[in-house]
């Protein structure tokens, strides 16, 4: 493999696996900051128990985000010198930028919103949960600035090969920045919402916890509901309106090579096997005419476009670009039918009484994560060759490296992200197992419940109290 | 502008050396403890902090890029090996203290967190050390050889740094912590801090022969430089006074320290400005544009202030000993009575 080939694989795994977390974790500091006002104002003790249940999930998710952030921002400059040199001057300060509204805000008050429960008044746990929200909010904000930046750059002039900012409203909103921001927060609000559904509904295949349980659902499915329709809109305008500026990315997402004029491809494009050297697909599957219909053509007459009306030069791959969009695609059409169903469900008043559904709804956990994996694989490898759009290539972007430091690299990336996912599905599902119970303000551990080696003390106040304290302090006391 | 910017950079990372320095000490420290329950204490004391103090890093690593874009794109490159070292390192142990702290008892993910902070300092001490290296730039692109950077200077730095964050890692249990354990911290922390003094001034002895010899040439140079180390010693003197268990002032050997390590930092600088990486990388010479920087010192200059305060603010709502203790109550702590 090439330099740049390696360089591009580090990059593209290190930032699939950070964005899984944020995907998760936004959506979830908005829930917890509707959970907790909920139990400061109405003191149902369901609330706390969920607040403190999703927390637990929310914990953990958001450490591995922050680290694999990190990466991402050192990244910039490891593997990728020449793209941070020159574009240093108008990615570094929006970057900065979410450095000071957003990972300070979050940094600030996580240590409040995880630790203390029972230590600080329940107005500051709620202003706390309100700002780490807003920061992840604010976090993604920026980062679509910068990355629609480099989709669709402007504001900016090429001096001496550096993109120097000529006006900033230009460079922060970029015509693809709003679209693409939208898009985002319905996409973090949908894959949280059946995150949390999915895992609710595991409750309720169990005939465990079953308050907490429903409500879980209800909130997820609930979000899902109103976001969706929204989101297909969303993803709609997005590529009718930014695509055009990126045609290969839309030739290539489509699955066909030939150009329109031969009279073809007015068919959708299901399955295709891309062979980007021979120009064809090996394999492909379509509707007849739909690919027409989409394009408000009827009489099956409209071709879609195909990828070799692009240079091969400035070509991307198709086979990621495709598959990135189906994934995307197919996923947000499970979502919709899946939430269609539970919303008539809901009104004929038998979304409890299915537990086939609920099933179906666990198998569903991850479907708003891998959608938005896809959408993000859509997005980066379509814009291939180029790092920022029409300006700089990828390949004269990347750092004249060693080839052993990158296969260190990426080896070592590699296993740790492998076992931090494994880990952190392990938690999960051990969180799963250990159950809500214990989050409840009213529970006592005791034979009934589930037993759990190391959570044996009260929860209420004590759970991050080191078991040594009393201890301590006695010993203290006679130095202090 | 460019001094501002430089100064502001500097901040981020002596805040990220105080404060990131503590906890990755505290984590070097905890391979050293026994005792479970005292390790969970001081897993416990970073698991509140960590997120905050790392930010610091963030920001220092995107100012130097927004700031000083060839800076960014050509000094990672050079220290890539050890800077992704300590990537892995910091990867570890962030996720190892919440997995310890949110499912105990853990004593792997305890072990890997002990295991990952030594890494991420050690690492940090070797790419410190890359920055007395020869920094190859060809048509504003890095241009060197992987272990170019690395030398013998690289594990004197390596431990220089690993010491001194192991004795801030315990100045701070000494402050935050009570009882035996704070005993062990002042007593180890008095090792480690002696270690860091005399690895410290190794490296400091040692950088002249690399290719970044401290420029003392004029006397307001001399003057800045001695002035410093005056200061550093007497930070680290009285460190390690206020570290013996005996002494009941225990907020000042984590003040000492830090005073120590802002003026060694501080004094480095003033043999080293204007060059960042020798022989030629400069701060003017790889400043961003003027709109650039006033954009920066608007945006993100007025947050400092902000910034600071969050800061503060996320130590100040876990201030006293150990866990929802204030200073002065005690036997009732915090309602958590324990049946075990």
């Amino acid at each position: 493999m090439s330099l740049l080939t390696l360089s591009r694989w580090q990059f593209a795994i290190t930032v699939i696996f950070h964005m899984t977390f944020p995907a998760i974790t936004v959506g979830i500091s908005i829930l917890l900051c509707v959970l907790y006002g909920m139990h400061w104002r109405t003191g149902k003790p369901v609330y706390l128990q969920m607040f403190r249940f999703w927390r637990r999930i929310f914990a953990v998710g958001f450490a591995i985000g922050v680290v694999a952030g990190i990466v991402i921002t050192f990244e910039f400059g490891l593997d990728w010198g020449v793209f941070a040199a020159k574009t240093g001057p108008i990615m570094g300060p929006i970057l900065g930028m979410e450095v000071v509204t957003a990972f300070f805000v979050e940094a600030g008050f996580i240590g409040i919103l995880l630790y203390g429960d029972g230590r600080v008044r329940k107005g500051t746990m709620f202003a706390a949960t309100v700002m780490v929200a807003l920061g992840t909010l604010l976090s993604s904000t920026w980062i679509i600035a910068n990355n629609s930046w480099m989709q669709t750059p402007s504001g900016f002039t090429v001096r001496n090969g550096r993109f120097e900012p000529t006006n900033w409203l230009h460079v922060i909103f970029s015509p693809s920045f709003l679209w693409s921001w939208y898009h985002m927060l319905a996409a973090v609000l949908l894959s949280s919402g059946f995150f949390v559904a999915g895992i609710g509904a595991w409750y309720l295949v169990k005939g465990r916890s079953t308050p907490f349980a429903r409500r879980s659902v209800s909130i997820g499915l609930g979000i899902a509901a109103i976001v969706l329709p929204l989101q297909l809109f969303l993803g709609d305008h997005l590529a009718a309106h930014v695509l055009p500026a990126q045609l290969p990315k839309l030739e290539a997402l489509e699955g066909y090579w030939s150009g329109t004029g031969s009279g073809g491809n007015t068919g959708y494009i299901l399955f295709a096997i891309p062979d980007q050297q021979a120009r064809d697909n090996i394999a492909q599957l379509s509707i007849p005419c739909l690919g027409s219909a989409i394009q408000k053509d009827l009489t099956c007459n409209s071709g879609v476009p195909g990828l070799d009306l692009t240079p091969a030069q400035d070509m991307p791959l198709m086979a990621p670009v495709f598959w990135g969009f189906r994934v995307m695609f197919y996923g947000a059409l499970l979502m919709f039918g899946t939430v269609f169903y539970a919303t008539i469900q809901r009104f004929r008043r038998k979304l409890w009484a299915s537990r086939r559904f609920h099933q179906w709804l666990v198998w569903m956990t991850p479907v708003g994560i891998l959608t938005i994996l896809g959408g993000w694989v859509t997005a980066e490898t379509g814009r291939q060759p180029w790092v920022v759009y029409g300006y700089l290539r990828t390949s004269q972007a990347v750092s004249h490296l060693a080839r052993a430091e990158l296969v260190f690299s990426v080896t070592g990336f590699i296993l740790i992200y492998a076992a931090m996912l494994a880990a952190y599905i392990a938690y999960i599902v051990h969180t799963m197992r250990t159950g809500p119970e214990r989050d409840h303000p009213g529970f006592r551990p005791g034979p009934p419940g589930p037993a759990e080696p190391g959570v044996s003390r009260p929860v209420s106040a004590g759970a991050r109290v080191p078991d040594a304290v009393p201890a301590a302090l006695a010993g203290g006391e006679a130095s202090a | 502008m460019t001094v501002i910017w430089f100064a502001l950079i500097l901040l981020c990372l002596l805040m990220y050396v105080v404060f990131d320095g503590y906890d990755l000490g505290i984590g070097i420290a905890t391979l050293a403890e026994r005792d479970g329950q005292r390790r969970r204490e001081m897993l416990e004391l970073v698991a509140v902090a960590w997120d905050g103090n790392e930010t610091w890093l963030v920001l220092l690593g995107v100012c130097l890029w927004a700031g000083f874009p060839l800076a960014f794109g050509t000094i990672l490159p050079h220290a890539f090996l050890p800077l992704i070292v300590m990537l892995f390192g910091l990867i570890v142990r962030g996720v190892a203290v919440e997995m310890a702290s949110q499912r105990p008892p853990a004593p792997r993910w305890e072990k890997a967190f002990g295991i990952g902070s030594l890494v991420a300092a050690l690492a940090q001490g070797a790419a410190a050390s890359t920055l007395a290296a020869d920094l190859r730039v060809t048509g504003g692109a890095y241009n060197g050889s992987a272990f170019g950077a690395l030398s013998c200077y690289s594990v004197l730095t390596a431990l220089a740094v690993a010491a001194g964050y192991l004795a801030l890692g315990y100045a701070y249990l000494k402050w935050k912590t009570a009882g035996e354990l704070r005993v062990t911290a002042g007593r180890r922390g008095r090792g480690a801090g002696l270690a860091a003094v005399i690895l410290g001034a190794g490296c400091l002895g040692a950088v002249n022969a690399t290719a970044a010899p401290l420029n003392l040439g004029s006397p307001v140079r001399i003057a800045g430089f001695a002035g410093l180390m005056a200061f550093a010693a007497a930070g680290a003197a009285m460190a390690l006074v206020t570290l013996r268990p005996g002494s009941p002032l225990d907020a000042l050997p984590m003040w000492g320290l830090a005073i120590a390590a802002v003026a060694l930092f501080l004094a480095v600088v003033t043999a080293r400005y204007p060059v960042l990486v020798p022989p030629s990388l400069t701060a003017a010479g790889s400043v961003s544009p003027s709109r650039t920087m006033e954009f920066l010192a608007i945006g993100i200059g007025l947050d400092v202030p902000l910034i600071l305060f969050y800061h503060w603010y996320a130590h100040y709502a876990f201030r006293g000993k150990t866990y929802g203790v204030p200073h002065g109550s005690h036997a009732e702590s915090t309602g958590a009575s324990d049946d075990h």
